[in-house]
């Protein structure tokens, strides 16, 4: 949490472009906020929506969206906006919970395999942290490795020389490897488009088109993996391997 | 049973031997092993035109029905054949060992005897008194007193008869089966005894409107003879198989009057007595040819129907909440056979919880087959929102008059269903049971308050040109100190140069300290310092060392860096100067002006080297 401050502190200060309207938004934000905070799930989703309208986002917007959704009663909303808000933020565990609790609600049960736990692990590493928190380290830890490397270049006592140049080469090493996870995270979300159902009752079908056998039944609120696109229909794939073509209109995309 | 039909075949076979032997009598017994009380029938019969007859004397037995007298006259070939026969029914009065004399025949005027027949009478029923046997109009009598009637007469009197209207049918075609009875003698009692069981057959029997109307005798001719007619049962068939199929016969017993030459002369007279006699009587076994039903054409939903059918189908709402029952009927109706239909093949939404249809047949079985309907009532609950529909039910059956295969199509439906009050989670997808998430918590986690962190939507910030600027500012700086560093090291590494570069520096701090000597007021030192700061200055400046250092040296050095002449001058001047002022006090110049004067010196040889 405390980290998280800190990212968006610097993240404020790194991004020079968001400070104008921020303040707005940030009242629209705490406007939302209050208005949960009593309970008035609908005023608050009116609120955040302004910010979402104003064109801004953030976890913590999306989160709290999710939140007032799911209060209102709203589940398969509320899952779409906790998987925008994991988008943006994936390590967060306020986030993660939520989810696992909001899909208790749905109707779908899809098991999912066991995964190797290297890649699973791999998988969870690369999503510990957001993109731009991710972003910001890299800089910082370059920025700082630079520094170091300067007072290197400067010092004339061997011990602050030898010192600062072994430093600055393990903050460069570092930053480089905060970019390639930075990177692999964004291929990862590239790669693995997601979507949301939203229709009540979807039939899967075989093909992309309406006479095709029906293979299975899928409700709201289930996710599922976009494989392919075809002329208004999506090829999709559950988390247990099924694969089946549904119209584009029935699912809204992460 | 068996003798019976043993002897039917000698007496078919009788004829033949009379043919080739000519004259030929016999005395056959449908027994020869006979119980007290028991009937059985002797028979003597001859090959020609009888004269007269004489029975035996059949002495132990009681002749209960008989003598009957039957004769036949066959043309083969134009060979003329002729044989008559004398029956009595006998019924033994005691155990023992009998003989039945021979009866005298006179055949074309000469006398022939049959062979004596030996029977053997074994203990059996009670012999019955022998009026009670006479009087035959007694109808307490139970089946078993009454004498069996012999089956070739009884079979002119009563005979079952087995029809179908049809015997060339398809398979699951309806035919109906009819059993009639001919009878031209009265009837006490009748039983069925056996019925057909019907294999290779699902069978309805016809219900008859009226039991009394159809038990009313029809009038029927068959040979030349009256008979009265009475249905014993309808039965409608449908073949489940193809190939030919064979009806068991029919069995039933009766106990029959059949009319009996009198005993006495009155009766004679009146036109003969009765006789009441039992009889078992058998329908022919009958074959239906049952054809497969063609392959060419065959409809997918087509699952047996035969006849002729209509079906509908409706439901009772189109709009309803989640949870809520949905009764989808489907009826058929037509001729053939409904009650065989097997479930339809419907086409419901996959996500609907269905149930097996309830099944409601009202069918009436009539002679002409078949017919009514069948409800299917499917009962269903939408348990999730959403727009459904129910596809159009396919229902085909064969049509066995034209030969062809009918499909029909019902309506389809259109159903809205409403968000329920209680969306159960009901795995419609076939998975395995979804793991139980061990919860603690029963809410979720509140939301998240503070900086929103808000940032444009769209704009990543890893990648973008902020970024990248952002991550390259600190090696540019690296780079550029590096640069510079580098740089800075090559200029002082040259020693020269730098003590060159640094005089300038030194002479300032030297003529600083003179300056403040000058303020104290200490001369001499003043102009220590101004000498040093010179000497200093120039030996660095033109890299002269200290020993090495006077007056001649440094002009020439001056000069040789071709430095102006009067600088050159002045700077002599002022050394001079210095050098005198620490021995004598100068007075045509001050202190200030040796200084200045110093300082205009090294200004100028800074300018000019």
């Amino acid at each position: 949490m405390k980290f998280n401050r800190i990212i968006y502190l610097l993240l404020a200060i790194a991004l020079p472009l968001v400070s104008f309207a921020k303040s707005d938004t940030q009242a629209l934000f705490e406007k939302g906020n209050t208005a949960y905070a009593k309970a008035q799930y609908k005023q608050a989703l009116a609120d955040y929506q302004q910010i979402l309208n104003a064109g801004y986002q953030s976890a913590a917007l999306y989160f709290n969206m999710g939140n007032a959704s799911y209060k209102d009663g709203e589940f398969t909303t509320a899952i779409w906006y906790y998987e925008k808000a994991r988008k943006l933020s994936p390590g967060d565990e306020d986030i993660n919970f939520n989810i696992r609790f909001a899909n208790l609600k749905t109707t779908d049960k899809v098991d999912e395999p066991q995964e190797f736990f290297l890649t699973k692990w791999w998988r969870g590493f690369i999503l510990s942290a957001s993109l731009n928190a991710l972003s910001i380290t890299s800089i910082l830890l370059v920025l700082f490795g630079s520094v170091l490397l300067i007072i290197y270049f400067f010092s004339h006592l061997v011990g602050l020389k030898k010192a600062s140049f072994y430093i600055a080469i393990v903050l460069f090493v570092c930053g480089v490897f905060t970019i390639f996870i930075a990177a692999m995270q964004q291929s990862y979300f590239d790669s693995n488009k997601q979507a949301i159902i939203f229709t009540g009752t979807v039939n899967i079908k075989s093909g992309p088109a309406e006479q095709t056998a029906t293979l299975f039944v899928l409700h709201d609120g289930t996710k599922v993996n976009i494989l392919d696109t075809n002329n208004g229909w999506i090829k999709i794939k559950l988390a247990n391997g099924n694969q089946g073509w549904l119209k584009k209109v029935d699912v809204k995309t992460i | 049973m068996n003798i019976r039909q043993y002897i039917l075949i000698l007496l078919f076979l009788l004829p033949l031997t009379i043919f080739a032997q000519g004259v030929k009598v016999s005395a056959t017994a449908s027994k020869t092993e006979v119980g007290t009380g028991e009937v059985f029938e002797v028979t003597f019969s001859v090959n020609g035109n009888v004269d007269r007859f004489s029975p035996p004397d059949f002495s132990g037995f009681q002749i209960v029905g008989g003598p009957n007298q039957s004769s036949s006259m066959e043309s083969i070939n134009g060979n003329t054949t002729m044989s008559t026969s004398f029956s009595y029914e006998l019924m033994p009065t005691k155990e023992g060992d009998f003989t039945i004399g021979p009866a005298t025949l006179g055949i074309n005027g000469s006398k022939v005897v049959t062979n004596p027949i030996k029977i053997k009478v074994v203990k059996g029923k009670p012999v019955p008194k022998a009026n009670s046997a006479q009087q035959g109009q007694q109808r307490q009598q139970s089946p078993n007193d009454v004498p069996e009637g012999n089956a070739a007469d009884m079979a002119k009197y009563i005979f079952i008869r087995a029809s179908v209207d049809k015997d060339n049918v398809y398979q699951g075609q309806q035919l109906t089966l009819t059993y009639k009875v001919y009878f031209r003698v009265g009837i006490l009692q009748n039983q069925v005894t056996k019925l057909p069981d019907l294999t290779g057959f699902w069978n309805e029997d016809v219900k008859l409107p009226s039991q009394q109307q159809q038990q009313k005798p029809r009038i029927e001719v068959v040979k030349g003879e009256r008979y009265n007619v009475a249905d014993l049962k309808q039965i409608i068939l449908f073949p489940e198989h193809a190939g030919n199929i064979t009806v068991d016969p029919f069995e039933m017993n009766f106990i029959a009057q059949i009319p009996a030459p009198g005993r006495d002369l009155m009766q004679q007279f009146f036109g003969g007595g009765y006789q009441n006699v039992k009889y078992v009587a058998k329908s022919l076994p009958l074959v239906v040819h049952v054809r497969p039903l063609p392959e060419a054409g065959k409809p997918a939903s087509f699952t047996g129907a035969v006849g002729k059918f209509d079906v509908e189908a409706s439901i009772d709402k189109t709009e309803l909440k989640a949870n809520e029952a949905l009764n989808y009927k489907v009826k058929v109706t037509g001729s053939g056979n409904i009650k065989l239909l097997k479930n339809l093949s419907t086409n419901f939404p996959a996500d609907f919880e269905k149930y097996d249809p309830k099944i409601t047949d009202t069918v009436t079985e009539l002679v002409s087959g078949v017919s009514g309907s069948r409800f299917y009532n499917y009962l269903m609950i939408p348990r999730h929102q959403g727009d459904f529909t129910i596809d159009p039910l396919k229902f085909s059956y064969f049509n066995p008059a034209t030969g062809r295969y009918v499909s029909l199509t019902t309506k389809g439906f259109k159903i809205k269903v409403n968000k329920g009050v209680n969306e159960s989670n009901v795995t419609a997808f076939s998975g395995a049971d979804k793991q139980d998430i061990k919860l603690l918590d029963k809410d979720i986690h509140y939301i998240k308050t503070g900086d929103a962190g808000l940032s444009k939507q769209g704009e990543s910030f890893y990648g973008s040109t902020a970024f990248i600027i952002s991550l390259l500012v600190g090696p540019f700086l690296a780079l550029i100190a590096f640069i510079f560093r580098n740089k800075n090291r090559k200029y002082n590494a040259d020693v020269v140069r730098v003590r060159s570069r640094r005089a300038g520096k030194i002479a300032a701090k030297r003529l600083a300290d003179a300056q403040k000597q000058l303020r104290a007021g200490n001369a001499n030192t003043f102009y220590e310092a101004i000498f040093k700061g010179l000497y200093g200055y120039l030996g660095d400046k033109l890299n002269i060392s200290a020993a090495d250092l006077n007056r001649e040296v440094i002009a020439s050095a001056l000069a040789a860096k071709s430095v102006d002449e009067k600088v050159i001058d002045q700077l002599t001047d002022t050394l001079d100067l210095c050098e005198m002022a620490r021995y004598a006090p100068v007075t045509h110049i001050s202190e200030k002006e040796v200084f200045e004067k110093a300082k205009g010196v090294i200004n100028d040889i800074e300018d000019e080297i």
